[in-house]
């Protein structure tokens, strides 16, 4: 079973920007759904998505840190 | 919107009826949290271990609240949480042993903690108001743990045959002690739902079997063949045995008896 790497995004009121809060390795979506919840449940928060690192598509530069291997790095 | 029960309108079968189904569902809870709290250093991942432990906090958050509620019906809740011993504990028989393996731990996330959820959303769907008000929460919350159930169900099922004879095996054994709870039909279960604090324990059994259909049958397990556990034991809403000593000293913070504040 191979892992992936999703991005946590979340925002702690409504018309707040969603900011970038962490991530979580998980086996498919619905695990990194409650793992994100799970993990980062220090606010009560409004809103919170992920999305899988490898859907990142960088636009000005190749180092940042969501383009790592393809996308499935840390 | 339904009246709201009166508990002064129930009779002597009313009031312990209701004691007892609101024992059997906070006893159920507690044990639930301390077969989670089992797997918090030895989950797959880390991720999965703070789930598991954040999973654990709820059943407990949840239990308190469920306790509190025995105080409408005469009971105290310190004495009840914290100097029971294991045979007087209502919770369901399918929580009586630690699990041995992640696949043990994931069946009872999915077998047994979405047939407490199904009990707990007919108690929520009642007349009684500290349900309709307290328990909603405690669903939304449990929402979290049955998508990780599932998610962790379907990933075991599609595994290696070891671990979905694992699975297989724990779904058959859970499945028994769970649905003779859930499907529990005596004295006091209908004095609930008459009273409309609850549903019927077959709407109930139908909810489940429906919600459970699906994953069971990747294991080969058909939920609708599973037959429920006899020895009901109707004064404990529950079957035979108990939950292991080890387990109800932690429940009960034995331990740290001295420290206890409350």
């Amino acid at each position: 079973m191979i892992e992936r790497v999703y991005d946590v995004f979340a925002r702690k009121h409504r018309g707040d920007q969603l900011a970038h809060i962490g991530y979580v390795d998980a086996l498919d979506d619905e695990m990194a759904r409650v793992y994100a919840w799970k993990t980062y449940d220090e606010e009560n928060w409004f809103e919170m998505c992920v999305i899988r690192r490898s859907n990142i598509i960088p636009v000005n530069r190749q180092d940042g840190p969501f383009s790592g291997s393809k996308g499935e790095g840390k | 919107m339904k009246e709201l029960l009166e508990i002064r309108d129930l009779d002597g079968t009313g009031i312990s009826a209701l004691r007892r189904l609101i024992l059997t569902l906070a006893d159920s809870k507690r044990m639930m949290g301390i077969r989670y709290s089992d797997w918090l250093l030895g989950a797959p991942s880390i991720e999965a271990g703070i789930a598991v432990s954040s999973m654990a906090q709820d059943e407990w958050g949840h239990a308190r609240l469920l306790y509190a509620m025995l105080k409408d019906v005469g009971l105290e809740p310190l004495k009840i949480e914290h100097e029971r011993p294991a045979e007087e504990y209502m919770s369901v028989g399918a929580l009586d042993g630690a699990f041995e393996h992640w696949a043990g731990i994931v069946a009872a996330m999915t077998v047994v903690d979405e047939a407490i959820s199904v009990a707990l959303l007919g108690f929520s769907r009642g007349r009684y108001e500290a349900a309709r008000t307290r328990v909603p929460k405690m669903l939304a919350e449990e929402e979290f743990h049955a998508s990780l159930a599932k998610a962790w169900y379907r990933r075991i099922a599609e595994s290696s045959s070891k671990a979905r004879s694992l699975l297989r095996d724990s779904t058959k054994g859970l499945l028994p002690p769970v649905l003779a709870w859930l499907g529990a039909d005596d004295e006091a279960a209908k004095a609930m739902v008459t009273a409309g604090v609850t549903k019927s324990s077959e709407s109930m059994t139908e909810a489940y079997r429906d919600r459970l259909r699906d994953l069971a049958a990747l294991v080969e397990v058909n939920i609708d063949q599973v037959q429920p556990d006899s020895g009901w034991d109707k004064d404990r809403a529950r079957g035979p045995g108990c939950p292991d000593e080890d387990a109800v000293e932690r429940v009960r913070g034995d331990r740290n008896r001295a420290l206890l504040v409350e």
